[in-house]
C-alpha cells in the first residue's frame, strides 16, 4: 500500500495529498486566526468602526497571500506543462473532458475569419480540427 | 472651484483610484463592497473635492475589473465576488491551455463596455428613472423564467431545471436560518458556495476512501500552454481586434442592456448576459471565449450604470451597486449627507452637473483603461507560463480555502462559512451528477431571494 500513488486529481490539476492538505491547513490557519485578531486589535484602536473591519479583511487577505507563498515553495508543481509546442494529441484528454462538460467544441473552420487566423496562431487548429473528425466519426459509427 | 482647478483633481484622483484598485484587483477574494466602499469613504472624509471623489471612484472600478481576470484566468481563483461567475469558463479554456487568451477576451470585452456604459448610463439616467419601479415589478418573473431557460439550455437539460426546486428550498432555508441568527442574509458566502461548488466536492471526495480511489493518478497531468499570439498590430493592444465582430457587437449590447437595468444585482446580470448572447452559440471554443467578453464587460458595466444613474436622477443609493461599494458617494456624514424623511439629500448628486457626470466619468475610464489593459494584455502569456511552472495547485487550494474562511468570517462569521461549504457541496455535488452548471446554480439563488418571496406575498 505504500507504494501507492499519492497523486489525486482534484479540481482539474493533479496534487499530491499530503501537501494538499498541508496547503489548506496553512490557508485556513494562517488567514482566518489573523482575520480575527486583526478584528480584535482594530477594535481596540481608534479606527473609524465602518473602517475596522475592512482593514481586517486585508490582512486576513493577506495572510492567505502569505500562506500561498509559502505552500508555493515547500510545494512544487506537479503537472508537466509544455508550451507552445506542437505535439499531436497531447490535448486529446483536456478536450475530452471539456466536451464532456459542454458540448463540442466544434470545426474550427465554422469559425469566423478572426477566430480562425486566432486558434491557427495558437497552435490550436490542429488539435480542434482532429477532435471534431473523431466526434463526428464517433457520431457516424453510432449511427449505423 | 473654477473648472481648470477642477481637472487636475480628477485627474490626479483617476489615476490613484487606478494604481490602488488596479493593484488590488490582483489579489483574489478582494470583495467589492469591503474593499472599494471604505477606501472611498477615507477619501471623501480626507476633504478632497467632489470631483476627485467621482473620478477616484470610477477609475477604482473599471480597472479593478480589468485586473480581477488576471487571478481569475491564470490561477483560476476568483479576484473579487463579480468574477465568481467568470471562473467556470475560464477553468475550461485554462484546460484547453489558453489562459492568456481567456485573459485577454475578457479585459478587452471589459475596456469595450466601460467606455460604452459611461454616455449610455447618462442618457438613461433621464430615459428611464421613472419606469424603475415598473422594472423592479417585473424582477422577480423575470428572473424565474431566467434560471428556467438557464437551466434547460444547459446540459443537465430537464434534470437541471427539475433540481432547480431543492437547490431554491436549500437557499431559502439558508437564508433564513442565516437571517435568524445574524439579523440579515448574506449574498457572498453563497456566491462563494456556488463558485467553488466543484472544489468543495471534490476535497469532500477526496475524503472518502472509495471517493479517493476514484481520483487516485499514477502520474502527473500535463498541461499545454499554448503559444503567444499577438492578434492586434501596433505597439497598443486594440479590443475590437482582440475580439471578432461577434463578440464586439455582444459586448457593447450587453452593455446597454445591463446599463438598462440598473435596479438588478450586477452578479445575476452577469450571468444572465453571458447566457443570453452567447449561450447558444454552438461552436464551444467560440463560446466560452465570448462569455469571457461578454460576462466581464458585464461587470463594468452595471457598476458604472448602477452607479451613475441613481447619482445622476435621484441622489439616494436606489441600485444594488449604489447600497453597496458605491454608497459613500450617497451618504458619508458629515461630509455628504442623506435625510430620508424629507427625501432631500446633499451628496455628489448635488454637487455635479450632469455633464461633469459624463466628462469626468469618461475620463476617469479612460485613465484607468490606459493604466491596466496594455499592460495586462502584453504580460498574459508570460503570467501564465511562470504560474503554471512555478505555482502548484496546492498551494492555490490552500490559499483559496483561507480566503474562503477569511472572506465568510467577515460577511457573517462561522454561519457564513457553514452556509457557504453547505451550499458548495449540494451544489458541486448537483454539477457533477447532474451537469447543473455554476450559471444555473447562481440564478436558482436570485429566485430564491426574489422569486420565492413574491409568490409567498400573491399566495399569502
Amino acid at each position: 500500500m505504500s507504494e501507492q500513488s499519492r497523486l489525486l486529481e482534484v479540481w482539474g490539476d493533479t496534487v499530491d495529498s499530503r501537501h494538499l492538505v498541508w496547503s489548506i491547513v496553512l490557508g485556513v490557519g494562517l488567514g482566518a486566526p489573523t482575520y480575527l485578531l486583526a478584528a480584535w486589535a482594530f477594535g481596540q484602536l481608534e479606527v473609524d468602526p465602518g473602517l475596522q473591519r475592512s482593514y481586517a479583511l486585508l490582512a486576513g487577505i493577506a495572510a492567505c497571500i502569505v500562506a500561498a507563498v509559502i505552500a508555493a515553495r515547500l510545494f512544487a508543481p506537479k503537472r508537466i506543462v509544455e508550451i507552445g509546442q506542437e505535439t499531436a494529441g497531447s490535448r486529446d484528454e483536456a478536450m475530452d473532458r471539456i466536451e464532456a462538460e459542454i458540448g463540442p467544441l466544434g470545426d474550427p473552420d465554422e469559425l469566423p475569419a478572426r477566430l480562425v487566423a486566432e486558434v491557427k496562431a495558437l497552435g490550436l487548429y490542429d488539435d480542434l480540427a482532429a477532435q471534431h473528425r473523431r466526434r463526428t466519426e464517433a457520431a457516424r459509427a453510432e449511427g449505423v | 472651484m473654477d473648472l481648470l482647478a477642477l481637472i487636475p483633481w480628477a485627474i490626479g484622483m483617476a489615476v490613484v483610484g487606478a494604481i490602488v484598485f488596479g493593484l488590488l484587483g490582483l489579489v483574489s477574494g478582494t470583495d467589492e463592497t469591503a474593499t472599494i466602499a471604505p477606501i472611498t469613504l477615507l477619501v471623501i472624509l480626507l476633504g478632497v473635492p467632489p470631483v476627485g471623489v467621482f473620478a477616484f471612484f470610477m477609475a477604482a472600478i473599471s480597472a479593478k475589473h480589468i485586473t480581477h481576470a488576471i487571478p481569475t484566468t491564470l490561477l483560476g481563483i476568483p479576484g473579487d465576488t463579480l468574477a465568481a461567475p467568470l471562473l467556470r469558463d475560464a477553468q475550461l479554456l485554462r484546460e484547453l491551455g489558453v489562459p492568456h487568451i481567456a485573459l485577454r477576451k475578457a479585459i478587452s470585452g471589459g475596456v469595450i463596455a466601460a467606455l460604452i456604459a459611461v454616455p449610455v448610463a447618462v442618457l438613461f439616467a433621464w430615459i428611464l428613472t421613472p419606469f424603475s419601479d415598473a422594472i423592479t415589478a417585473v424582477a422577480p418573473w423575470l428572473f424565474l423564467a431566467a434560471a428556467a431557460a438557464i437551466a434547460v439550455l444547459s446540459k443537465g437539460r430537464w434534470a437541471a431545471l427539475v433540481a432547480l426546486v431543492p437547490f431554491v428550498l436549500l437557499v431559502v432555508g439558508l437564508q433564513a436560518f442565516a437571517t435568524e441568527a445574524l439579523g440579515k442574509g448574506l449574498s457572498i458566502a453563497f456566491f462563494l458556495g456556488i463558485a467553488t461548488g466543484p472544489l468543495i466536492a471534490d476535497l469532500f471526495l477526496a475524503l472518502s476512501p472509495s471517493g479517493r480511489a476514484g481520483m487516485r493518478r499514477d502520474a502527473p497531468r500535463t498541461f499545454e500552454l499554448a503559444a503567444d499570439s499577438r492578434t492586434w498590430s501596433g505597439r497598443m493592444p486594440n479590443p475590437l481586434q482582440v475580439l471578432d465582430a461577434r463578440q464586439a457587437a455582444s459586448t457593447a449590447g450587453a452593455a446597454v442592456v445591463s446599463s438598462a437595468t440598473f435596479v438588478f444585482s450586477p452578479v445575476a446580470m452577469t450571468v444572465l448576459m453571458g447566457e443570453t448572447f452567447a449561450g447558444r452559440i454552438k461552436n464551444g471554443y467560440r463560446r466560452l471565449t465570448s462569455m469571457m467578453a461578454i460576462k466581464n464587460g458585464t461587470t463594468e458595466s452595471t457598476y458604472i450604470a448602477e452607479t451613475l444613474i441613481p447619482l445622476i436622477a435621484i441622489g439616494l443609493p436606489l441600485s444594488p451597486m449604489a447600497a453597496g461599494p458605491a454608497n459613500p458617494l450617497f451618504n458619508a456624514p458629515p461630509v455628504y449627507t442623506i435625510d430620508a424623511e424629507a427625501g432631500t439629500s446633499n451628496n455628489l448628486h448635488d454637487l455635479l452637473e450632469p455633464w461633469q457626470f459624463l466628462v469626468f466619468g469618461l475620463l476617469a475610464v479612460i485613465i484607468a483603461v490606459l493604466m491596466t489593459y496594455p499592460f495586462a494584455m502584453t504580460q498574459a502569456h508570460r503570467a501564465a507560463s511562470w504560474i503554471m511552472r512555478k505555482v502548484s495547485h496546492e498551494a492555490v487550494i490552500g490559499a483559496f480555502a483561507g480566503l474562503i474562511a477569511v472572506i465568510c468570517l467577515y460577511e457573517g462569521g462561522l454561519i457564513a462559512l457553514l452556509v457557504a461549504i453547505t451550499v458548495g457541496l449540494v451544489g458541486g455535488i448537483l454539477n457533477k451528477l447532474f451537469q447543473m452548471h455554476t450559471g444555473v446554480q447562481f440564478m436558482g439563488y436570485y429566485v430564491a431571494v426574489l422569486t420565492v418571496p413574491a409568490i409567498t406575498a400573491l399566495l399569502g
